[in-house]
């Protein structure tokens, strides 16, 4: 391997820029297209969605701002999953919350949860190695995720933490109140960062 | 504005042009300007500006997905969907159903399509570069393909009518490799950008400049004529630009064109073939199917403008057959359907940058950076491939989307993510692909779509230039991002990528000389039918590295000049 190639591959853990879902399973002539099953209906049971709202919230808990449940998280990401992942992940998401019944996740204090979910997300890189995420980019400079495919969907960790930041940083509750909403800015200019002073949205 | 004007009773015209995108608004605006009646064909559904914008206004949580992709949407559009995020709810609806529309991949040929007014030019990047002099003159130094009948010379005034009537912004950069134009004012660069920029022209003695778009920075008379404004800076262009501040043929061409009162339009029309007359050695006009009723019906003309995207005019060529032209109209060459060629993409490096923490930017920039070509150019020699690329790409901050790859969560978590992250930068190369007549398209003997004309089948792929090529690109980046001092520097070379994903495809009815060799003269005529002209992607008899749009608009007002005055003339 020449110096050039060293510098290249750097292995991003979780994931690097946000993953587009059905690249996951987007091509007519891949074989993972024979995965395809639209008929299958994902839909969670009442105990599943109390733990998927549960761990969404102690991703993003309601802090000064509100938190994944008042912004709507647990049902966008049952809606995501329904819609924009396939059986791969449906199994996954399905193996990874039984895995916390399993534990007895709800009924464990907060430190437990913590220290749960830390381990969780300690497991789940060591899974995503497999999946040789990479960041890249196509035409203009879209952030793209390139993940191996892989026949097992990707870890129940990794989709609720992508899909929690995801449904709360656009909902509109998430939006107002952690960012500066732009949505005309009518100019284009570089300015300094004032302390405390928030990102734009737009 | 009434697109809809009343078409004609006796379907008799001055001009016919088929397709309403990039190159048919063109040549409609051109030729009604010049006082022709002409009639649009366009083959998909009819699209008003801003009305029909469905999307432009929405707020980031009125998209059920934010932005990704359903997977019934996939299906349906799977081959838009091989981008990545065409076949979102944002753009979805300017992408083709590719279900509907299927067509048949001997090799993997990523086809995307754009059918209803305005065609691609509805989303296309807006990125508009000139060709320089080697590139329209390497085609003959170097052996390949076939020459260029035209050189940089015969196309700059019409690069200069284009740039002005688009609107394009950007900086006279004084570069042989990039001609300069006319433009309204550049868009800034961002700090970490102009470290990049500085420091690339100190160490490597290559420039980087702020990139060139179709956004309008400062209005001119002639734009806010058309009801065009200046850029809000919300970069959601392929959305449809309320504010007509983004080039499109909607937003432009046919406004120009209608306001002639010379131009008429049919929208779900396809146009099956182009009726040739054996006696006077000339086209008589088009046979159209109606997209919904299927009824077929005739129009006549005495120019006709091909401009239905590079395969797709291909296809119609190869459909019109008569006693003179049995293998399709204009093709005694066998060469069209040939040298498909595009610009190769998904390739490139990105980093990130220490400092800067102080800066941030009001606003989305529509644009990126872009480096020109160095390779192969000057006094730089590659030994494993011909020609060169260009990257695009550039600097920003890093926001919340960083979270899903950092440890950790809760409430501290929360808090950090939601502030500025560090700056990222990165660069994608758009290569040059080499013309190869083995790379091709060709109808179906017997497979049919749904209104019975033959089937696209596409069979070609990348060369070994172009994929030494992409390891350059790769290796290249990283090396310059290197240079500059960035960290976590990480190169990608997409594998998944084929020949069309860069929407560049074009080269199916080449200009050249001879017509043994060509299909299209110096004018863009059919060499054997000559008021026929094609004026889209297809003529391109080379792909050069910078991206096209802007090129086939100016050889189409060229070739639209030249129908004129040989009609008066009384040549056509």
């Amino acid at each position: 391997m020449n110096r050039r190639e060293a510098i290249s591959h750097v292995a991003l853990l979780l994931g690097g820029a946000f993953s587009a879902p059905t690249l996951l399973a987007m091509d007519h002539l891949e074989s993972r297209a024979a995965v395809k099953n639209a008929t299958v209906v994902f839909e969670l049971n009442e105990m599943q969605r109390k733990i998927v709202a549960e761990v969404a919230e102690m991703i993003i808990p309601k802090t000064d701002t509100p938190g994944a449940l008042e912004a709507g998280v647990p049902d966008f990401i049952e809606l995501m999953l329904k819609d924009c992942y396939r059986q791969p992940e449906h199994i996954s998401f399905n193996e990874g919350i039984q895995q916390l019944k399993t534990a007895g996740f709800l009924t464990k204090s907060l430190a437990e949860k913590t220290d749960f979910l830390r381990r969780l997300e300690e497991d789940t890189k060591e899974m995503m190695k497999a999946y040789q995420v990479q960041q890249s980019k196509m035409g203009d400079n879209e952030d793209q995720e390139l993940i191996k495919v892989q026949a097992k969907g990707l870890p129940f960790w990794r989709l609720m933490k992508e899909l929690t930041l995801l449904g709360y940083f656009t909902s509109e509750v998430g939006i107002r109140s952690s960012f500066d909403y732009v949505p005309i800015p009518g100019k284009l200019e570089e300015v300094k960062l004032k302390p405390n002073q928030k990102m734009y949205a737009y | 504005m009434n697109l809809n004007l009343v078409v004609d009773k006796t379907h008799r015209y001055n001009a016919i042009v088929v397709g309403s995108g990039m190159t048919g608004g063109m040549a409609a605006k051109e030729l009604t300007e010049k006082g022709l009646h002409v009639l649009m064909i366009e083959r998909g559904r009819e699209v008003k500006h801003i009305e029909d914008y469905d999307t432009a206004m929405k707020a980031p949580w009125e998209f059920a997905y934010r932005g990704k992709v359903p997977v019934h949407s996939a299906e349906e559009l799977w081959a838009n969907n091989r981008f990545g995020t065409l076949a979102n709810e944002e753009t979805g609806s300017f992408f083709t159903n590719d279900k509907h529309n299927p067509y048949i991949e001997k090799r993997p040929f990523d086809w995307i399509r754009a059918y209803h007014t305005g065609g691609k030019s509805m989303h296309w990047g807006r990125q508009s570069y000139r060709w320089n002099r080697q590139d329209f003159e390497a085609n003959a130094k170097e052996g390949i393909g076939v020459d260029w009948p035209i050189r940089y010379d015969d196309l700059a005034p019409w690069y200069t009518h284009a740039e002005k009537f688009v609107g394009i912004n950007g900086n006279k950069d004084n570069l042989e490799v990039l001609p300069d134009g006319f433009f309204l004012p550049a868009m800034p660069m961002y700090s970490p950008e102009r470290h990049f920029s500085q420091t690339m022209m100190k160490k490597l003695n290559r420039p980087v400049v702020i990139g060139r778009t179709a956004n309008l920075t400062k209005p001119q008379p002639w734009h806010t004529a058309l009801g065009r404004a200046t850029c809000q800076y919300r970069s959601k262009c392929a959305r449809g630009c309320p504010y007509g501040a983004v080039y499109s043929s909607l937003s432009g061409a046919i406004p120009a064109a209608t306001q002639t009162r010379r131009l008429s339009m049919l929208h779900d029309t396809i146009v099956s073939e182009v009726l040739f007359d054996e006696k006077t050695q000339k086209a008589t006009g088009v046979r159209v199917i109606n997209q919904h009723t299927r009824e077929v019906s005739e129009y006549f003309a005495d120019i006709i403008f091909l401009n239905a995207g590079s395969m797709n005019t291909a296809a119609l060529l190869l459909n019109s057959k008569s006693n003179r032209f049995p293998d399709g109209l204009g093709n005694d060459s066998d060469q069209v359907g040939r040298n498909i060629m595009d610009h190769h993409l998904g390739v490139g490096a990105n980093a990130s940058v220490e400092g800067f923490e102080d800066d941030i930017v009001y606003g989305q920039r529509p644009n990126a950076l872009y480096i020109p070509r160095f390779r192969n150019w000057a006094n730089d020699k590659q030994t494993e491939y011909m020609r060169g690329f260009g990257y695009q790409g550039g600097a920003s901050r890093s926001d919340w989307k960083r979270g899903v790859a950092q440890d950790g969560f809760g409430a501290d978590f929360k808090k950090q993510i939601t502030q500025p992250g560090k700056w990222n930068i990165g660069f994608g190369g758009f290569g040059e692909v080499l013309p190869n007549p083995d790379n091709r398209m060709y109808l179906d003997a017997e497979k049919t779509d749904s209104w019975g004309i033959p089937m696209i089948v596409f069979d070609a792929a990348f060369g070994e230039n172009e994929l030494a090529m992409r390891k350059d690109i790769a290796n290249s980046a990283a090396e310059m991002l290197e240079a500059a001092g960035f960290k976590n520097i990480n190169t990608y070379n997409r594998p998944e990528v084929h020949l069309g994903l860069g929407i560049h495809e074009m080269g199916t009815a080449r200009m050249g000389k001879d017509p043994k060799t060509s299909v299209l003269n110096k004018y863009n005529q059919v060499h054997a039918c000559k008021n026929v002209f094609v004026t889209d992607g297809a003529a391109m008899a080379s792909s050069s590295c910078v991206n096209p749009s802007l090129t086939y608009m100016a050889l189409t007002a060229r070739a639209a000049d030249f129908a004129v005055s040989e009609m008066k003339k009384k040549n056509l």
